[in-house]
């Protein structure tokens, strides 16, 4: 089977991004890799870049890397990075969606298989759910 | 003109996040469009966000109804998945 599309979930806070991807990875059945950039390198509320780079290299698997950021800073950092595409593994795409159904929609997508692009369109897709 | 097919069954728990994932992913690997109907409401079972916000809930009767090439196929493996998965209650 071909690989699945990785997942990085980038926030201000660690627990926020474990706590998302341990719910996004139960709603997707556990196949798909998910990795965490929650911090700063000292463990402070904030970005990392660092600790983006780690996620995205333990997140890809071939088929490509979906970031979800939660707010602000976590955009600019990660589109700092995505502005050198050559320290990337592969194909990096950033997702503009809401932080928890954006990673439980992209989640269950890319344990069905589904390429980048549908992946990234899954989350997209969530800003428009309805929770009520 | 494309295939359908359709089946309905009684949930044994309710159709929370985890039952709705794999319910979403198994529908996600058919080519066929998937809907889950229950009661008025209906939703795409591609879609996990909107299966989860039908707030299916045990006792109530869901609908799958597929069109397309593997119909049947899509609308037994999610029969299936429904009637195991939401035994766990979670």
């Amino acid at each position: 089977m071909a690989a699945n599309v990785g997942i990085v979930l980038v926030s201000h806070s660690a627990p926020l991004a474990e706590g998302t991807a341990e719910l996004a990875g139960q709603v997707g059945g556990g196949t798909v890799t998910i990795a965490t950039a929650g911090g700063t390198d000292d463990g402070r509320i904030g970005t990392s870049i660092a600790k983006i780079q780690r996620a995205i290299q333990l997140a890809d698997a071939g088929a490509g890397v979906l970031i979800l950021p939660d707010l602000g800073s976590s955009v600019l950092t990660v589109r700092a990075l995505l502005a050198d595409p050559d320290d990337l593994p592969g194909p990096v795409v950033m997702a503009d969606a809401p932080f928890v159904e954006g990673a439980v929609a992209a989640a269950v997508t890319a344990a069905a298989g589904g390429d980048l692009k549908a992946v990234l369109d899954a989350a997209q897709e969530a800003r428009h759910a309805r929770k009520l | 003109m494309p295939e359908s097919s359709e089946a309905t069954i009684t949930l044994a728990g309710d159709l929370h996040a985890r039952p709705a994932g794999a319910l979403s992913v198994a529908a996600s690997k058919f080519d066929s469009a998937v809907e889950v109907i229950v009661g008025a409401n209906q939703a795409n079972a591609k879609s996990v966000l909107a299966v989860m916000q039908l707030g299916a809930s045990s006792g109530q009767q869901v609908t799958i109804r597929a069109t397309g090439p593997d119909a049947g196929d899509a609308v037994a493996a999610i029969i299936g998945i429904l009637a195991g998965a939401t035994k766990a209650g979670d």
